[in-house]
């Protein structure tokens, strides 16, 4: 039996998921979905990944959701009050069903993934000591050496991502400068 | 079995993942599914995780850093782009937004 | 094998290729200029022959690989026995007189600097086959020959019956050649090389497949005119008059008997019973025709044939010495007769038709001697060069105790002394009838000097020469019966002479009764008929349109049936607009749920392709 923590998070995690798909106002979807985000942040503190879980809570619920909520409120969008077509209500039942399934089956059922951590870490994965530590600190170190390069990669992207933002926003009309 | 198993995390992972596909699949408004889209995301990086917990390793765990960071930028030029469309069209029902007619 | 005289050969085989091409590019406006220049090269390479035939003891041979495919291997030789010796001086120095005599021919032609390029490329060609020692480069010079004569059968292009005529040519001689691709394949697959040496060295043990010698044979066909390939050649008298003697009386059409000579050994006897059959009966049927023939360029032709047939026959008997030397005997008077011919057509201004010539004796006497001693040559008097290979081979025939072969032979004897008086009655003797011929005048040095050389001296005294002049060793196998012949009245070969003589001589009479008519055709105009007709060109006319247009046609309609109809619109399009019906109305929707749908299930695929090991 696992963690009650950890069944009460899941539980919160997936209701969440739920309220994100089924409702009909989209407000209220972003709300489950910051709540799903807390959920999952949960689930990363329990895997000892605090920095993770801070980080997810810091960015992603605190800030790309926020954003999120922003435009949802700036476009006044609404769900058509019409009800969904039955076609796409059974594709979707369909998937969820049939792939929930295949998921519980392949973990839990298939073998494929074992119980606990089997063997010495892999030779090849290994050549800068990154054992596991729950410490920001070490976080870095490994940051800062073996992932130097995706981290200035990263850094380069968000510079493209807030360029392309911009000049995206930009009203074809407006006369303004920068 | 007295603790969490790595199969429970993946678990879990895995079905929030089939959530935001099902969201993916059914709902009609851009916004919406662009937030299933990143619960999927989300799934995606607590598997990773779970498995950098269970292997002793942090590698899993920066490439969760570079993900989170990868999907804000992400999100950030996605949204610019919704917004421009709504500014063309109107609307961000993606039944309206059929240009393709039968 | 000395790399000396190799040198030698690769200078008579190159030199020609390289002139043409001087000439096709820099020389085509200075036509004169590229004249002298082909007629020195010419005069050049037949110094050289002489050369490698008189003082090369034994075979030359050499050899270089170019490439390998697989097991076939493209390789560039030069097996020089003394047959290749032989032909080799024949074919070079036949062909620098008739540069000679072009220059003065030509003299007012336009085209002269692409007349003579063409010319070389020739030589080129022939030589190639000449000194080749494998099948494949043999095949490939074949077919350089059969495009230099297509080129230059088509010189006067802006007449229809030219271009008609090259095309023929060389349709023809294809159709023979699928045989000799055949055969070749054949050999490679059997044997594993083409080389004439080693094919020679590795008989197996049950002689050799008769499929190989057949095939090959129809390559011989092809060139060489040989039934039913053979209505080729008197289309192809449309080129210049040069043209003609030189490639299709001395040296192209001879290459094909020269090329069986080569593989001989290949033959089985069955193969040769066809070819010594077939070619009799060309012979005497060749005679004949050439009896009811206006134009003495096309008389000249089945006269050709007529000797082809007689060359073929000597092979199918088994004696391709003796066809090698009725090839050069044959080289000499015939290029005699055709040159004098060309002379004649010269000077009465492009005048063709020996009904309108006559009385020339007088008036062009060098080219009458020399005609009338190459035409005794081709009758095959006593002593004169052609009497030496025919009677040989008529005598061979009969003591080889084939007497359908004889008969046949002793047909076209009588036949040759008769067209062949009935050409010299009409052209020279008797009075001019028409305008031309009587302001005749004898042609310039240039085409007379090779008149007389070729003529007088070669077709009078070849057979005299060729065993003391030539040295034994290099003619070895030829020499023989050149030594064996003695005017012997036991000889059955004797009777048929005197017997076509006496019928030559009253022929003469029997031409000059009606001035300006053939007597024939005046007599028996049925005959003439007959004689005149070309059945053969009515049966491939027959079979083109009758059989082979309909086959074609069903054929064309099948195709668009099954191919067009049924494969291409139901099968090869119905199936994708099926599909896309399907799939137009399901995927392009243009709604993005349903292409979410789409992305998700082929990932789904993927993944499933390389997880589920």
């Amino acid at each position: 039996m696992p963690d009650g923590l950890f069944i009460f998070f899941a539980a919160l995690t997936l209701g969440a998921a739920a309220l994100l798909v089924l409702s009909r106002n989209p407000v209220t979807s972003a709300m489950g979905m910051i709540l799903a985000l807390v959920g999952v942040a949960a689930d990363f503190f329990l895997l000892d990944a605090y920095f993770l879980g801070v980080l997810q809570v810091l960015v992603y619920a605190g800030a790309v959701m926020v954003l999120f909520l922003f435009i949802i409120m700036l476009l006044n969008s609404d769900d058509p009050t019409g009800a969904y077509p039955w076609k796409t209500l059974a594709l979707g039942l369909a998937t969820f069903f049939l792939l929930s399934a295949g998921v519980l089956w392949l973990f839990q059922w298939s073998g494929a993934v074992p119980a606990i951590a089997t063997g010495p870490t892999p030779p090849e994965l290994s050549n800068v000591p990154s054992e596991f530590t729950t410490s920001a600190k070490s976080f870095g170190r490994l940051l800062y050496s073996k992932y130097l390069l995706p981290l200035e990669i990263a850094g380069f992207l968000l510079l493209v991502a807030l360029v392309g933002v911009v000049s995206l926003s930009k009203d074809s009309n407006s006369t303004a400068q920068n | 079995m007295e603790h969490t198993t790595l199969a429970h995390h993946l678990i879990l992972a895995g079905l929030l993942f089939v959530i935001g596909l099902t969201g993916v699949l059914i709902r009609r408004n851009l916004l919406v599914v662009y937030m299933c889209l990143e619960l999927m995301l989300t799934a995606a990086t607590l598997a990773l995780v779970a498995f950098s917990r269970f292997n002793h390793l942090m590698d899993g765990a920066v490439l969760v850093f570079f993900v989170i960071t990868v999907a804000a930028a992400e999100v950030a030029v996605g949204l610019a782009l919704i917004v421009a469309l709504f500014r063309q069209r109107g609307t961000v029902q993606s039944d309206a937004l059929n240009s393709l007619h039968d | 094998m000395s790399p000396d005289l190799s040198c030698l050969v690769h200078w008579i085989l190159f030199l020609p290729l390289v002139v043409a091409a001087f000439s096709a590019v820099v020389l085509r406006r200075a036509g004169t200029i590229a004249a002298w220049l082909s007629t020195a090269t010419a005069f050049v390479i037949a110094y050289l022959a002489w050369i490698v035939l008189s003082q090369v003891p034994g075979d030359l041979v050499w050899h270089v690989k170019l490439a390998s495919f697989g097991q076939m291997e493209l390789g560039f030789g030069y097996l020089l026995n003394a047959h290749a010796r032989l032909m080799l001086f024949v074919v070079s120095f036949v062909a620098a007189w008739i540069h000679l005599f072009s220059i003065g021919y030509m003299a007012d032609d336009e085209a002269k600097g692409r007349f003579f390029a063409g010319l070389s490329i020739f030589m080129f060609s022939i030589l190639g086959i000449v000194v080749a020692d494998n099948l494949l480069m043999t095949f490939i010079f074949w077919e350089l020959v059969g495009f230099s004569s297509y080129m230059l059968i088509a010189h006067y292009f802006d007449k229809d019956f030219a271009a008609a005529a090259s095309k023929k040519a060389f349709i023809t001689n294809r159709v023979g050649d699928l045989g000799f691709i055949l055969g070749l394949a054949f050999c490679l697959q059997h044997f594993g090389t083409l080389n004439f040496a080693d094919l020679a060295a590795h008989q197996p043990a049950g002689g050799w497949p008769i499929a190989l010698g057949a095939l090959l044979m129809c390559g011989f066909l092809g060139k060489s005119a040989q039934f039913p390939l053979h209505v080729w050649l008197t289309d192809a008298m449309a080129g210049p008059t040069p043209v003609s003697a030189l490639i299709h009386a001395a040296t192209m059409v001879a290459a094909g008997v020269y090329f069986m000579a080569r593989i001989f050994f290949l033959m089985t006897p069955e193969v040769l019973e066809i070819i010594a059959i077939s070619g009799a009966s060309m012979a005497a049927l060749g005679g004949l025709c050439a009896l009811a023939q206006t134009d003495i360029k096309k008389s000249l032709a089945y006269s050709t044939l007529a000797h082809l047939g007689i060359m073929a026959c000597a092979l199918g008997l088994g004696h391709p010495e003796l066809a090698l030397l009725h090839m050069t005997m044959h080289a000499f008077f015939k290029a005699t007769l055709f040159l004098g011919a060309g002379s004649v057509i010269h000077g009465c201004h492009h005048e063709q038709n020996m009904l309108q010539m006559g009385g020339l004796l007088k008036k062009m006497p060098i080219t009458a001697t020399a005609f009338i001693i190459a035409t005794l040559s081709n009758c095959a008097v006593p002593f004169f060069a052609g009497w030496y290979s025919k009677d040989a081979i008529i005598e061979a025939a009969f003591h080889g105790h084939h007497y359908v072969a004889f008969g046949l032979l002793a047909i076209a004897a009588l036949a040759t002394c008769l067209y062949s008086a009935r050409m010299v009655r009409l052209v020279f003797l008797g009075s001019a009838q028409s305008e031309a011929a009587e302001h005749a005048h004898e042609s310039p040095w240039t085409m007379t000097v090779p008149l007389v050389i070729l003529g007088v001296v070669f077709s009078l005294a070849a057979g005299f020469a060729t065993s003391f002049l030539i040295p034994a060793n290099a003619t070895v196998s030829i020499a023989e019966p050149l030594h064996e012949m003695a005017f012997s009245f036991t000889a059955p070969a004797t009777w048929v002479g005197l017997l076509s003589l006496l019928a030559g001589w009253a022929a003469l009479k029997f031409y000059g009764i009606f001035p300006g008519k053939d007597s024939l055709q005046v007599f028996s105009p049925r005959t003439y008929h007959l004689l005149e007709h070309r059945w053969m060109d009515s049966f491939y006319e027959w079979y083109l349109q009758k059989v082979q247009r309909r086959v074609a046609e069903f054929i064309a309609f099948l195709d668009l049936l099954l191919i067009n109809g049924v494969a291409g619109r139901w099968i090869a399009a119905g199936i994708p607009a099926v599909l896309g019906y399907f799939t137009g109305r399901t995927l392009h929707r243009g709604q993005t749920r349903g292409y979410a749908l789409w992305i998700i299930l082929g990932t789904l695929l993927l993944a499933w392709c390389f997880l589920a090991r």
